[in-house]
């Protein structure tokens, strides 16, 4: 008797489709509505990843050592004998913003034509979830391909900046877009990778001009809380990546979290202050200057999360802080 | 028969500017802390003074334990605990020190105050050391997790400890009053509501949480006891970095600049093959570099004090990197050939040192041991190179060693027990007296330079008189933990373990 194909079964069968769908996408035949996203039921992971683990993690030597070159194709270096450390091509700019557990991409999609000449990348340690990350950066970048040939063909441009702008991501409920978005999600991609070891491996002193923390894993209880990714000695290590000036967004939904990141970014008391220590490196934004931030609105209603938040009618709660410049050496 | 003897894990060499003396060389062996005068090894002073070498017998004492969550530092803390389990450690008429191995020795650069870790314990213990020699405990202090290196600030009054949750702590040399921060009342309050938590699950643990809070301060409330369990209270310690890795080790560096003041650093090393440069105290959350180009764990890192813009780094790749650290560059990568036969590698130490000849200037060289290896590779730094100069061939795997620098001379430690070349294989038959240090003396001559072994005063009255006696009888379990002991650097290694193991 015939069982029913058990839930790995079919996750595979749907994996290997989309990997053929993904050459035939490359004829021109096929019509925009034909290029479907990827179905998020066929990538689920538990939600939880041990960040002291070592998995099977790949991770380059050093900055100088990553191959940025496949994630980014439209911004290759026309030269081809200009290589890094490791034989791959240059980019012709570095990346610059992170979500630190981008998750489905949510946020990634959100942002991508909202600077669309700013190179972000999502890290992800679920393994499954990042697959679902590539497949959808895949078939939005497929997509709009077709529409811009679709586009020139007819003669009128949908390419208009100022109203993609104001609709940062036309989404429809199944992730499809309908029109051509600046950037064309070229600027964005997704790596596998454990940010709370490997980060420094990635990026370089000052690369980055945001980080951003959506939704991080609560670990509620006190024994897990050194798993969380906010930190002091964390803390320290975004310091490194992020240049002076630059911004660190998170939001949670969970008060107690909140706080949790206030602490371990704002002094509590003037005894604190007079102590000293990796505190001095942030300040945090005013309302005002939270409102006037495109990117905090994208964060809090873009996000896969945000939207279950929303669904569920819990809280949201953002905290962003900027990045001052090192003290200087006492003399 | 006569039994082995515990071989010398650490070794130190230090001379007080004050005194007339030659120096005294510090020694930790089995459990105990040795202190020799540098001049002919005469044992000065033997800590814990209460174990008497001769009287050990019980042979479940000599290996470690199982690792233990808990210990209680003060003797009267007899509380209900140990009454539940009774320990085999505390037996009436046998007391016997609650730790195996003094892992860790350091002193401080005016000869006055030895660090030591004990490992079981988490304890750092710091002693002052007399102008006779004698060693004279003056505190303790448990740290929450086990510590894996310790240093000392440029100005030798803070102690920098790094351990294997990848916590770097500072805490004061010589502890001051310490007055315990108010505690505030505790009040539960779950981090998760219904808001954050919906499936049925998660709600019941929810509810399970808050009830089980509930009865627990009713419980406490009726005891009114002090339910804390944290160790490290009690005195001042404070975190200056961490890694999301285990810390292998840790050096506090102060590079002179064009500026008046010197520059301090912190450099740490951790198993995911970062070595990271921030500065010294109070700004050590500014990380100012990364050191990245290791594949496998880091062991240890060496700046010599005649040199501190180099970094010589080692551990788990058949290679050594040198660097211009403060720029994060690395200079050379030097590969550790024909030493071992065995695919992998590990780098047991790496030793700067700077020792005075009677004729034109000190001699200074890096020297290289590998873990379980009986060969030690000597370098010179010759233009932003380490230059390979002599290789010294030991009678037993290298375990550690210390500069004695007005003599010309190194004293290496040698494990007396297990064959050449292995960490696990115990020698058959006994030699006496076993050699537990071997003496060498330097030559220079047309550029290069040699050591060769010497008989001296010093290695011979030390050999002759022996550390304390293993016993005869230990099975091949206790045998398998002292080897643990000594040799730990292989259980780094990142294993090829499936995803979720």
């Amino acid at each position: 008797m015939a069982t029913p194909p058990s839930k790995r079964q079919k996750r595979e069968e749907y994996r290997r489709n989309l990997q053929n769908q993904y050459q035939a996408h490359q004829s021109p035949n096929v019509e925009v509505a034909e290029i479907k996203m990827p179905q998020k039921r066929f990538f689920r992971q538990r939600a939880h990843a041990n960040p002291f683990s070592d998995h099977h993690l790949e991770y380059p030597i050093s900055p100088a050592h990553m191959d940025w070159s496949s994630h980014y194709p439209a911004f290759l270096d026309p030269d081809t004998s200009k290589t890094n450390l490791a034989g791959a091509r240059k980019l012709l700019k570095d990346v610059e913003v992170v979500d630190i557990g981008c998750g489905f991409g949510g946020l990634l999609v959100g942002l991508a034509p909202l600077l669309p000449e700013t190179l972000m990348v999502g890290m992800e340690i679920r393994t499954s979830v990042l697959e679902y990350v590539t497949s959808r950066i895949h078939a939005l970048r497929m997509q709009q391909q077709k529409l811009k040939s679709a586009a020139a063909g007819t003669g009128t441009t949908t390419q208009d900046s100022d109203n993609a702008a104001e609709q940062p991501a036309l989404e429809d409920e199944v992730g499809n877009t309908t029109a051509v978005v600046p950037g064309n999600y070229e600027n964005i991609s997704g790596i596998r990778a454990n940010t709370m070891k490997f980060l420094p491996n990635f990026f370089d002193h000052q690369q980055l001009s945001k980080i951003f923390v959506c939704f991080p894993d609560p670990h509620f209880k006190a024994r897990k809380h050194k798993a969380r990714i906010v930190s002091e000695s964390l803390n320290a290590e975004y310091a490194y990546v992020l240049r002076p000036g630059g911004l660190m967004y998170t939001i949670t939904d969970v008060e107690e979290y909140h706080y949790w990141v206030l602490r371990h970014f704002e002094y509590q008391s003037e005894e604190e202050k007079a102590k000293g220590g990796v505190k001095d490196l942030w300040e945090r934004l005013t309302d005002e200057e939270l409102a006037a931030d495109p990117c905090v609105h994208v964060m809090s209603v873009e996000t896969e999360e945000s939207k279950k938040v929303s669904r569920n009618n819990g809280n949201k709660y953002v905290a962003v802080f900027r990045r001052k410049a090192d003290p200087e050496w006492s003399t | 028969m006569a039994n082995f003897q515990h071989p010398f894990q650490c070794l130190n060499y230090t001379k007080q500017q004050s005194s007339s003396s030659a120096g005294f060389l510090i020694a930790s062996a089995g459990r105990r802390l040795y202190s020799y005068a540098a001049a002919n090894g005469q044992c000065l002073d033997v800590w814990p003074k209460t174990v008497q070498s001769s009287s050990e017998s019980a042979s479940e004492d000599q290996v470690p334990a199982e690792k233990r969550r808990k210990l209680s530092t003060a003797p009267d803390d007899q509380n209900e605990e140990s009454k539940e389990k009774p320990s085999t450690k505390k037996a009436p008429g046998n007391q016997l020190p609650e730790w195996t191995n003094i892992p860790i020795l350091l002193t401080s650069s005016d000869g006055k105050h030895v660090v030591a870790v004990t490992a079981d314990d988490k304890c750092i213990r710091v002693f002052s050391l007399s102008e006779d020699g004698k060693l004279d405990e003056i505190s303790s202090r448990t740290m929450p997790k086990r510590p894996s290196a310790l240093a000392l600030t440029p100005d030798g009054q803070t102690i920098l400890c790094a351990d294997k949750f990848g916590d770097a702590y500072s805490l004061p040399l010589i502890p001051g009053e310490y007055i315990a921060p108010a505690e505030e009342a505790k009040t539960f309050k779950p981090a998760a509501t219904n808001l954050t938590v919906h499936s049925q699950r998660n709600l019941q643990t929810l509810k399970n949480q808050i009830t089980q809070f509930e009865r627990e301060a009713q419980k406490a409330a009726s005891k009114d006891g002090n339910t804390d369990e944290n160790v490290a209270s009690g005195f001042e310690h404070q975190l200056i970095l961490g890694h999301v890795s285990l810390l292998t080790d840790l050096i506090a560096v102060s590079l002179p600049t064009d500026a008046p003041v010197n520059r301090n650093y912190i450099l740490t090393a951790d198993r995911d093959e970062h070595i990271r440069v921030s500065r010294g105290l109070p700004h050590s959350h500014v990380i100012e570099k990364y050191c990245l180009g290791h594949t496998s764990f880091i062991n240890k890192l060496c700046v010599p004090s005649w040199a501190p813009q180099y970094l010589i780094s080692g551990g788990g790749d058949d290679f050594l990197l040198l660097w211009k650290w403060y720029e994060g560059k690395a200079l050379q990568k030097v590969t550790l050939e024909g030493l071992s036969q065995e695919s992998e590698i590990s780098v047991r130490g790496i030793w700067a040192v700077s020792v005075e000849q009677p004729a034109g200037s000190p001699v200074q060289a890096i020297l290289v041991g590998l873990e379980g290896s009986s060969t030690l590779l000597c370098y010179t730094i010759e233009e932003e190179t380490l230059k390979h100069q002599d290789t010294i061939q030991l009678s037993g795997n290298i375990l550690d060693l210390t500069g004695l620098d007005s003599r010309g001379s190194i004293v290496v430690s040698v494990d007396n027990i297990r064959e050449s070349g292995s960490t696990g294989a115990w020698k058959s038959g006994l030699e006496a007296p076993q050699t537990l240090l071997e003496y060498f003396q330097v030559t220079t001559g047309q550029g290069s330079l040699k050591w060769n072994s010497a008989g001296d005063p010093l290695a011979a009255n030390i050999n002759a008189a022996g550390t304390s006696a293993i016993a005869t009888d230990v099975d091949d379990k206790q045998k398998k933990a002292l080897d643990g002991v000594l040799y730990s650097g292989g259980v780094l290694r990142k294993k090829q373990f499936g995803e979720y193991q």
